[in-house]
């Protein structure tokens, strides 16, 4: 029986609202893709027929291929860093018996809830004013590593603290140190969710762009590339570029879900009985 | 005292323990004999889990002195300690098999690979699960689970081996057969157990001795029959096994040890209490060394027989509880089923004066207030 007579019409209403959030989320998004498609020199409709013209292009433009592996080279290194320094920052964060866990989690988590144009402009400051560097892909690096390490120390953190104590306390009682106790059952355990902290730092590298506007030297990356080619008017190639970079990043994401449904599952409570898989 | 043959395996002096300013044991000392299966049995919150955490280094003592074997080891970390522990959830590394699990403490210790191999072998048939070697413990039962964690720890053949409440999570036929299976596998390997638990037929029926604690305190120790029989307090009494508790005094009739009942009735009693039972005392007697009828009792032992009226009579299978109103208390007799004493049917008891007795050697004085205080702290609530 319905609560209320409108509740048919409430409803129908919710769904349309929903509709057209969905439609008005990833529109563009559909159009980029089907304009990276598009014979058509500038992209737009009516759609005049198919190619891949645009992706043969965009392999043989030099800079942009350069700007791609200038982004490829700054993901992985940051991506890597992140992951040790956030695990190990995680580590302290739950482990260590520290003054002011509230506050010091806070502090390691705030730069996610920080502007980026203000993290930015700190960052371009300290570098040209403070450290007196000249901006390059290591300042990149290090504007990037500003905004991914909370993201792996959340993620990080968060399994090590459903973390099955006894599971240490079984490893010492069985003859482990520490060291071995981290080693064979814990980063084993954790391992999934460092993983996706490591995905999930590539991607947020891969497409970020306010602060490494602020932070890039001479040499771009992909983001700042296609910002600087936009100004002068938006060919189909880069919509090919963006649409590689869709699917590449949609993936990461993907892997990484996966490897957090695994962390789950391996560190959850055991269950009685479960069905052998 | 250091004479490794001769020391204890286990020896608790003193022993505080304080989480903050909650006192969880209360300067306890206890010795644990090599090759004993010692229970540490109390209601729950007593300090028994915080015992064995003791005992296997997890945490660290407030005071006291902790010694394995003779040797202080206060301040060993636990994978120095030659002990080993099952845990109460099991604690199985759900990244490895079962074959792994059983080996992990071994590669541990750097055993050669021949030995690991012989020895996870030997353990997951010892408790008969050899044939689950490569699954993993999400794929097994809790009984399965429980007997890898026994396998995981025994394979180490360490000096003592803890067992926290290792049945609590099986339901009651398989716990019944676990408890076999325990007891078997202790006379098999040898090894010192010690052994918690909430559960006193559990305590009673494997172990060779019991500390029954409560409250952060150990009441006593001794063998079940000990404690069973000779409970020093009301607490432990009541705890191990049903009793009759009867108010009184202890008195004297001229011709040996007595207790005065509260309706003025002076029964015998086995010995006279000794000076540690000052204050309020009360008989204790077991339900079933209290019989009941509705004419005299047969026999010749020399009977205590009160009167009363039977006020419910309750049939429970193999025996019959009849509980019966005297006005020196209440007492609740147990007649099995199958005796040869034909008196009375029981049902028709019910209802009707009738006679209780019992043989005054079976009877004990216990202190009925409790000193400690710990009764009101295993309330514990508002309500006490
Ligand atoms: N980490 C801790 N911090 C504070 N208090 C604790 C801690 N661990 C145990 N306690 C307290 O110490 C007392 C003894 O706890 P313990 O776990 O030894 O009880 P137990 O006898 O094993 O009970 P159960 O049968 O419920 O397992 C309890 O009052 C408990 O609340
Ligand atoms: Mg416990």
């Amino acid at each position: 029986m319905p609560v209320s007579r409108h509740g048919g019409t409430v409803r129908w209403s919710l769904r349309l609202v929903f509709g057209a959030l969905i439609v008005f989320l990833y529109l563009p998004i559909l159009f980029m893709v089907v304009f990276s498609f598009d014979e058509g020199a500038t992209p737009g409709l009516p759609i005049t027929g198919f190619t891949l013209h645009w992706y043969e292009a965009m392999l043989n433009n030099r800079v942009l291929l350069r700007a791609v592996g200038n982004s490829i080279i700054v993901a992985v290194i940051v991506s890597i860093l992140a992951t040790i320094i956030g695990t190990m920052a995680a580590f302290v964060l739950v482990r260590a018996r520290i003054r002011f866990p509230n506050a010091t989690r806070i502090a390691f988590t705030l730069p996610i809830m920080v502007p980026g144009v203000l993290i930015g402009v700190s960052l371009l400051i300290y570098f040209a004013r403070v450290l007196d560097f000249s901006l390059s892909l290591g300042t990149v690096i290090a504007g990037h590593l500003v905004v991914t390490v909370p993201f792996v120390v959340l993620i990080v953190a968060s399994r090590l603290q459903s973390f099955d104590r006894f599971l240490e306390w079984a490893a010492a009682d069985l003859g482990a140190s520490p060291r071995q106790a981290i080693r064979h059952i814990v980063l084993p355990l954790i391992a999934p969710a460092i993983l996706a902290g490591a995905l999930i730092s590539v991607t947020l590298s891969i497409d970020e762009f306010v602060i490494t506007w602020f932070t890039v030297g001479s040499q771009p990356t992909l983001p700042t590339f296609i910002y600087t080619r936009v100004k002068f008017g938006v060919t189909p190639e880069v919509n090919a570029v963006a649409t590689v970079m869709l699917v590449l990043t949609l993936g990461t994401l993907g892997l990484a879900g996966v490897a957090m449904g695994r962390a789950r599952r391996l560190t959850g409570r055991m269950r009685r009985r479960r069905q052998a898989g | 005292m250091t004479g490794a043959g001769t020391a204890p395996a286990i020896e608790l002096i003193n022993v505080t323990k304080r989480y903050g300013e909650a006192v969880a044991l209360d300067r306890v000392s206890l010795q644990i004999e090599s090759g004993e299966f010692f229970c540490l049995l109390g209601p729950s919150g007593c300090g028994k889990t915080t015992t064995l955490n003791l005992i296997g280094g997890f945490i660290p003592l407030t005071s006291g002195e902790l010694r394995i074997e003779g040797q202080r080891v206060n301040d060993l970390p636990p994978h120095q300690r030659d002990v080993n522990t099952v845990f109460q959830n099991y604690a199985l590394f759900p990244h490895m098999s079962v074959a792994d699990n059983v080996a992990f403490g071994l590669r541990m210790e750097s055993l050669p690979d021949d030995e690991i191999g012989r020895r996870v072998g030997e353990y997951l048939e010892l408790v008969g699960l050899s044939e689950y070697r490569d699954r993993y413990p999400g794929q097994l039962s809790g009984g399965q689970a429980q007997r890898v964690a026994l396998a995981r720890a025994l394979a180490k053949r360490p000096t003592v081996l803890l067992l926290d409440e290792p049945l609590g999570a099986l339901d009651l036929k398989l716990r019944k057969q676990m408890q076999v299976e325990l007891a078997r596998i202790h006379r098999q390997v040898g090894t010192t157990f010690v052994f918690v638990t909430h559960d006193q037929e559990e305590a009673l029926s494997m172990a060779t001795r019991i500390a029954v604690m409560a409250g952060g305190h150990v009441r006593q120790i001794g063998t079940p029959r000990e404690i069973y029989l000779g409970p020093v307090d009301r607490f432990v009494a009541d705890f191990i096994g049903e009793s009759n508790f009867l108010d009184g005094r202890v008195a004297s009739n001229g011709q040996g040890p007595a207790f005065q009942l509260s309706n003025g009735t002076v029964v015998p009693i086995p010995t006279e209490p000794d000076g540690t039972q000052n204050g309020r005392v009360a008989l204790m007697i077991r339900p079933e060394s209290v019989g009941v009828g509705r004419g005299a009792p047969g026999g010749m032992t020399p009977n205590v027989v009160i009167d009363g009226r039977a006020t419910n009579v309750a049939f429970m299978g193999n025996h019959t509880r009849i509980t019966v109103q005297t006005d020196a208390g209440i007492l609740v007799a147990l007649r099995f089923h199958g005796e040869s004493d034909e008196q009375a049917v029981e049902e028709e008891m019910l209802d009707q004066e009738v006679h209780v007795w019992w043989d005054p050697r079976e009877s004990t004085v216990v202190t009925a207030d409790d000193l400690r205080g710990s009764e009101e702290e295993l309330r514990g609530g508002p309500e006490g």
